[in-house]
């Protein structure tokens, strides 16, 4: 990474090595290049349309347009951003199409609320502190009630929020390469995915309130 | 005064490591002495916990259009 050239960084190891294949011809390469990003991308793309359906096929349109740019892959990004922004500019103009945009760039109004305003006093002390859990070793079924749940109420977060928390934390997306996919400033980012984690923070809180433990 | 509500909106700031000169500082200083929004963090941290430990491998490529981009594939150029 440091190696102290003026060049633009070098896609993470393996890029330039899957680009040769794709070049080449290697199905399999080709293949295990869309199970590895399907899913990610169908998340992706279900921040700007409804349906399951259309986000399916906005994948598999932006896939088409992988096979068919992929000798301008310049590498200048990594792979899995410049698959994200096809993907994304696909997505965009079918957005448009069907009047619904995303604001990732402004922040919406629900974007620009206090986050979680009742539990402060005026002068931002705690008036209803986070209430306590027990977060140390949970049973295994507890665990994985609790993560279900969080599944749940990510699924319940504005498109924006969603998307960005889903990149990051279950893709394991950088920063980089949201704000590059998403065409989305780094405080932006930082903005919608601490307001994503804040709520689902507190769907936690309400989980384990729920339970009484 | 760097109240609760400041240390909180900065957590994730915090997190991802762009905290930087005196709001860095105040921001630690008010962790050290506030119980509640310590708590907090830890919450904070272990909703991004768990969801890193949401399974991944749901939602698989449909065979017949994993098929059908590779036919693409196949033919292109």
């Amino acid at each position: 990474m440091n190696d102290g050239a003026a060049a633009p960084l070098p896609p993470p190891d393996g890029d330039a090595e899957v680009v040769r294949r794709l070049r080449a011809g290697d199905e399999a390469c080709f293949r295990q290049l869309v199970r590895e990003h399907h899913r990610a991308l169908l998340r992706v793309a279900l921040a700007f349309v409804e349906s399951e359906a259309a986000a399916e096929e906005i994948v598999q349109d932006a896939w088409l347009g992988v096979v068919s740019g992929i000798d301008a892959f310049e590498g200048r990004s990594s792979l899995r951003t410049w698959i994200g922004r096809i993907l994304v500019n696909r997505a965009r103009t079918r957005g448009v199409r069907d009047k619904r945009s995303v604001p990732f760039s402004s922040l919406s109004d629900d974007e620009s609320a206090p986050v979680e305003p009742d539990r402060f006093t005026k002068g931002g002390f705690w008036s209803a502190p986070p209430s306590r859990w027990d977060a140390s070793p949970e049973s295994l079924v507890l665990r994985k009630e609790a993560r279900e749940h969080i599944e749940r109420e990510l699924t319940t977060l504005p498109p924006a929020q969603r998307t960005v928390v889903t990149l990051r934390d279950l893709e394991g997306w950088s920063s980089e390469e949201v704000c590059n996919v998403l065409d989305v400033s780094e405080t932006n980012q930082r903005v919608l995915l601490h307001r994503g984690r804040t709520r689902l923070r507190a769907a936690l809180e309400r989980y384990h309130a729920g339970k009484g433990v | 005064m760097f109240s609760c509500r400041d240390a909180t909106h900065l957590m994730t700031e915090e997190r991802e490591g762009t905290l930087s000169g005196v709001t860095k500082a105040r921001y630690r200083l008010h962790m050290l002495l506030c119980p509640h929004c310590k708590v907090y963090r830890r919450q904070l941290d272990q909703a991004v916990e768990l969801l890193k430990e949401i399974p991944r491998d749901e939602a698989p490529v449909p065979p017949e259009v994993e098929d059908r981009l590779v036919e693409a594939f196949r033919k292109r150029g």
